[in-house]
């Protein structure tokens, strides 16, 4: 998970097969994963078909000339940042203008210089590694390490609409920690945080791989579980509760008991028109939970 | 070996390509083996007056010449882009018998390498 060790894959988009060759074979051979297209729409394909840190294109190009593919790449909005480079024979100041205009990052003059391309690249890779720690850090909580309410919401948004478009189930279990407020109150809040991380971990142990948990509130959370089914849902339910529960937590302050209230829903239940629609259902088969006397898990 | 004005700059291509001699020949032989197909199209396009083609294979002459360091295939190809762009058939006419020459040169000089 360390984008440090990460490796960007490169796009070339060239239809020249000699540069093309001599570009394969420098960049491979400085640890990058290379695809290599011969023209500008097999280079889009590629595109929207896997995830591409930085993209090399020619200028001059059959089907889609590399600027006009520059402008799509820039106003494609599905993905991540892709550093643009233009391979370009092109040096008049105005092509260049146009080219930056297109969306290009850098460009570079034809033939190259396999130094100066070396450097380049090292120049896209480190951007594109900074967006993605940036990025990462905008997605997950700084504390517990799972994700924010708004990840967490638009995963949901996504996992329901997969599943209403396959036709599979999907449960959602909210959870909340019974009497947290007495922890920060009692113990202060340092202490506090170490119940959360503790409590996540505990939850996380139980999950699935593709299982995802996100931070809704303070001491709130989110878990959803996709292709589960209305009977599995209680088990996980009461599998996460009870490692919660069973054993006291660890802390600075000494052991501490704490329990947690969980509410769950499936699509097979409920006749849930939205993913706000599942959110809701949780929150009110929590509530009863917590009605319930909490440490317990009620699935409507 | 020691012409005066060598079709290739060896030492050039060489550092452009990694420092490697066999990816080298396998590059002059994809350049050699491109040229043929490429000239037939320059022959048509000059037939035919299509100065868009004219051009276009011209461009793409010259940035695979210059990636090998062939700076007189090079410098013709380059001439034939410009011909195109300035739609000028009688310099592209020109131009075209100077790119063979320089291509067999090249041919010649190549295996005479071998």
């Amino acid at each position: 998970m360390k984008s440090k060790n990460k490796k960007v894959n490169i796009l070339i988009a060239e239809d020249d097969r000699i540069s093309s060759k001599i570009l394969e074979k420098h960049i491979t051979g400085w640890g990058y994963d290379v695809l290599v297209v011969p023209d500008g729409k097999k280079a889009w394909q590629t595109f929207k078909k896997n995830e591409i840190g930085i993209v090399l294109l020619d200028w001059m190009m059959p089907e889609i000339t590399g600027i006009d593919l520059c402008r799509k790449i820039r106003n494609d909005k599905s993905g991540k940042y892709t550093y643009i480079i233009l391979l370009t024979a092109k040096i008049k100041q105005k092509d260049i203008n146009e080219g930056f205009a297109a969306g290009a990052d850098e460009y570079i003059t034809k033939p190259f210089n396999p130094i100066e391309l070396k450097a380049r690249l090292k120049a896209g890779k480190r951007i594109i590694d900074l967006l993605e720690k940036l990025h990462k850090q905008a997605i997950h909580d700084g504390l517990t390490k799972v994700f924010k309410r708004r990840e967490i919401t638009r995963i949901l948004n996504e996992e329901f609409q997969r599943a209403q478009r396959t036709n599979q189930p999907l449960s959602t279990i909210m959870l909340d920690i019974d009497h947290f407020k007495k922890v920060n109150d009692t113990h202060g809040h340092p202490i506090g945080d170490e119940v959360l991380v503790e409590i996540v971990s505990r939850i996380t142990a139980k999950m699935r791989a593709y299982d995802k948990i996100g931070r809704y509130g303070g001491e709130e959370f989110i878990i959803i579980l996709p292709h589960n089914s209305q009977k599995s849902i209680k088990k996980i339910a009461e599998r996460i509760r009870k490692n919660i529960s069973q054993k006291t937590i660890q802390t600075s302050a000494g052991p501490l008991q704490l329990t947690a209230s969980l509410g769950c829903t499936s699509t097979e239940n409920i006749e849930a028109s939205s993913a706000e629609m599942m959110i809701k259902i949780s929150d009110k088969a929590l509530y009863n939970a917590k009605n319930n006397g909490r440490n317990c898990t009620v699935v409507v | 070996m020691t012409e005066k004005n060598p079709p290739i700059d060896f030492d050039s291509a060489l550092k452009r390509t990694g420092g490697d001699k066999d990816f080298l020949y396998e590059l002059i032989d994809m350049y050699m083996e491109d040229f043929i197909p490429k000239y037939d199209v320059l022959t048509k396009a000059l037939k035919e007056e299509d100065f868009t083609a004219i051009q276009e294979t011209g461009h793409y002459l010259k940035g695979s010449a210059a990636n090998l360091s062939l700076s007189f295939l090079k410098d013709s190809a380059l001439q034939m882009e410009l011909a195109g762009e300035d739609k000028d058939i009688k310099k592209a006419k020109q131009t075209l018998t100077e790119l063979k020459k320089e291509f067999d040169r090249l041919k010649t000089y190549i295996s005479n390498m071998d």
